[in-house]
């Protein structure tokens, strides 16, 4: 493994992070706010970190595959290092660990926040709050792919490892070709939703910041309350729509504007997926009203779409104290928390897929008992999938489930109670940010203890990195 | 990039930059620090040296008050005057610096020091009574009287509102020594900061230069030694860059020229 190599990439990441900072600063220079110095010093530092290989080391001309996992892996865990420098530089609330947290949290598009007033912030470190949530939406090194031609050729053994294999399923393109898909529609998404936002009452400044935010479905806001602080039904459709195209596979939506036969419209996934936020809003809905928690059926109807569509896509925006919602209504929210929105898409969680899948393998085990003698074989969206993708998922939902399970244990351990524990372990794995109890949709992380703190940060890049991949980061001197 | 020396010179002068701007940084918050805590002492020094002169005349004030009007000292006057001269002076310096917050505390305290003056101007030790439209009786002042029931409630309420001032004027200093303390944090935060990248960048300037300075030349020599002692194929293996590869390259033609010498005058013989 050449250490050099793999810096010199992890530096490239650090460009593109630098070149955000400065605009970052830029825009707290425009304001004329006490966030400039914090991001101008971090834009340097940062910069003089990403550069630094580039001096010595030559562009390599193929890498390996554990060469490329060290370097997607790196460039997430120093992306959020150097995250926290504009933070800590700042002040304030930022504790080390607060830092830490927020950036973990930024990066990981989670968007849980240990602020407990976002509007003190200064509009640079807003902004950076946003953008951690925009570039790690499409992923860290997918997003230096995106942007730097001198990775030339690595593109592929980087996109391979950043992508999920099953996101991967759905790309019938070349790398170069993805990279750009992912790149057109991203942008694309973000430039339409800033321009709707703007369009439907909100001030630039927030329209860009909630639009980088709702396409990365991270859920940072510049807003204490949220989306809440708009009340404008408007915004939060909006929204709404944003969210849940975020959540769809990148590819599929690509397909469907170009009119290629696997769209959106024929993907059995996407149907699935419709299907339960139809259900669970509608469910949802009729509970909120039977309760009297809203006074009609329309605002209930509405309320419980924001919040279902918010929940599954992993955003994490809010327009209610889902608190004061009905257990069945809080029950439902947490099974879409791990749910999660769809492969290859900017959402995170065990994915629509998965759950898909681990249906379709316990059917196929029942039909198995029935027909011993029959081959079974399984489809997921017309492609076949062989029994290592099925084990390898079946795993990965098994390690999912006891991984929250951990979580929920030590936050019980620290005094946290039950909905609390397992609902913010729920929303980190799965960068959903937002739980219930203590840590409600309108709540913030800034009582937790900073063990748990640190606990959290953990499972949020646990679940950006399919968990195996942070397992696989630990035991990288074993792989062969 | 290309050249040893230039990517060398080009790392060390990054440490350079970094180090000079966290240290400009550094500077231009600690000099702030300097000048917030400059403020806060002198704020601080001022308003008790303040309090203390306005409690001081008040209670001269008090005294010549009490000379005059229970003693009948008609001389002590004088001293009244200069006492509430020195409080008006007083109440007017403090006024001038104070935070918006304060103002209203010294209104109320400028409205009680003019009670005691005019209290002071209007007093005498006489009194004219008249009896009927011819006669005039002219009686002595009850002076004890009035210096307990009229003079002495006035001088308490000035007391006691210079002490709310005073902890009023404490009561800012608060938010303002809190702020101090977040300012010390971020004068120490880009130092701390920089000295974590500098840390990270010595790191990776030392596994550079070692992979592509140290190691390839340490190599080459063995591999010559290697040739020079037991005839072994020249072929250092290490990554080479810049003037190591020309290096490599030039002793690797010298070891091939010494071969085909030797060749040629083995074949001689």
């Amino acid at each position: 493994m050449r250490f050099n190599v793999i810096l010199r990439y992890v530096g490239a990441v650090m460009l593109c992070l630098s070149a955000f900072m400065a605009v970052s600063a830029g825009i707290s220079l425009v304001s004329n706010d006490a966030g400039f110095y914090p991001l101008l010093l971090s834009a340097l530092l940062t910069l003089l970190l990403g550069a630094f290989p580039m001096i010595f080391v030559s562009k390599a001309d193929s890498i390996t595959s554990k060469e490329g996992f060290m370097i997607v892996v790196g460039s997430w865990v120093l992306s959020c290092v150097v995250g926290m420098f504009p933070y800590l530089i700042w002040g304030g609330e930022f504790t080390l660990v607060n830092a830490w947290f927020e950036s973990v949290s930024g990066f990981t598009t989670t968007g849980a926040s240990i602020l407990t007033d976002i509007e003190a912030l200064p509009q640079g470190l807003l902004f950076w709050r946003s953008a951690t949530n925009w570039i790690g939406g499409v992923g860290v090194v997918m997003f230096a792919l995106l942007i730097l031609p001198s990775l030339g050729t690595n593109k592929m053994a980087l996109s391979g490892i950043e992508l999920s294999s099953l996101a991967k399923d759905n790309y019938r393109y070349r790398t170069q070709m993805v990279v750009k898909i992912l790149l057109t529609i991203y942008i694309g998404l973000t430039i339409i939703a800033t321009l709707l936002l703007k369009v439907s009452g909100m001030r630039w400044f927030d329209a860009v910041n909630h639009a980088m935010s709702a396409c990365a479905t991270g859920g940072f806001s510049t807003k204490n309350a949220s989306v809440g602080f708009y009340d404008s039904p408007l915004i939060e459709w909006i929204l709404i729509v944003v969210m849940f195209m975020s959540s769809l596979h990148y590819g599929l939506i690509y397909s469907t504007f170009t009119r290629k036969a696997n769209n959106i419209f024929r993907s059995e996934v996407v149907r699935v997926y419709v299907a339960i936020i139809v259900g669970a809003t509608l469910l949802i809905g009729a509970s909120l009203y039977f309760s009297d928690t809203y006074e009609n059926i329309f605002t209930s109807l509405r309320q419980s779409v924001f919040q279902v569509v918010s929940l599954i896509s992993t955003t994490g925006f809010a327009t209610a104290n889902t608190n004061l919602w009905t257990p069945f209504a809080i029950v439902i929210l947490i099974i879409l928390s791990i749910i999660c929105g769809c492969a290859g898409s900017t959402s995170g969680g065990a994915k629509v897929d998965r759950v898909l899948l681990y249906g379709k393998v316990l059917k196929a085990r029942l039909r198995g008992q029935q027909h011993p003698n029959a081959i079974i074989r399984i489809r997921l969206d017309g492609i076949l999938q062989e029994d290592r993708q099925v084990n390898t998922v079946t795993l990965f939902l098994t390690t999912y489930f006891v991984l929250i399970l951990l979580g929920t244990l030590s936050s019980a351990l620290f005094g946290m109670d039950l909905l609390s524990a397992f609902s913010s372990s729920v929303a980190f794995i799965g960068n959903v940010g937002k739980g219930f109890g203590a840590v409600g949709s309108l709540d913030n992380y800034a009582e937790l203890p900073s063990i748990l703190k640190i606990q959290g940060s953990i499972l949020m890049l646990m679940g950006r990195l399919e968990i195996f991949g942070f397992i696989q980061f630990l035991f990288i001197r074993m792989w062969r | 990039m290309k050249g040893i020396g230039k990517r060398v010179t080009v790392a060390f002068l990054s440490i350079v930059a970094l180090l000079s701007v966290s240290g400009v940084i550094s500077l231009f918050e600690l000099s702030n620090l300097s000048y917030d805590t400059e403020a806060i002492l002198s704020a601080n020094s001022r308003d008790m040296e303040v309090a203390k002169e306005l409690l001081s005349s008040a209670h001269d004030h008090s005294r010549a008050m009490m000379d005059v009007a229970i003693f009948g000292n008609e001389q002590y006057r004088t001293m009244c005057d200069e006492a509430l001269t020195h409080l008006d002076s007083n109440i007017a310096l403090v006024r001038d610096k104070a935070p918006l917050a304060v103002q209203g505390s010294l209104d109320t305290l400028a409205m009680y020091s003019a009670d005691l003056r005019r209290l002071s101007e209007n007093y005498s030790t006489t009194e004219s009574v008249v009896i009927d439209s011819l006669t005039v009786e002219v009686h002595k002042v009850d002076g004890r009287g009035w210096y307990v029931s009229t003079y002495e409630p006035a001088y308490n309420r000035f007391v006691d509102q210079t002490k709310r001032y005073i902890n009023l004027s404490h009561g800012q200093l608060a938010p303002r020594a809190a702020q101090l303390s977040k300012n010390v944090y971020r004068s120490v935060a880009p130092v701390l900061i920089s000295l974590f990248v500098m840390i990270a960048i010595v790191l990776m300037f030392y596994y550079f230069v070692y992979i592509y300075g140290v190691k390839p030349i340490l190599k080459i020599n063995r591999a010559l030694s290697d040739y020079l002692s037991f005839k072994l194929p020249f072929k250092p293996k290490a990554e080479m860059i810049d003037e190591i590869k020309e290096l490599h390259d030039n002793v690797e033609n010298l070891v091939n020229i010494s071969k085909s010498n030797q060749k040629q005058s083995e074949n001689a013989i």
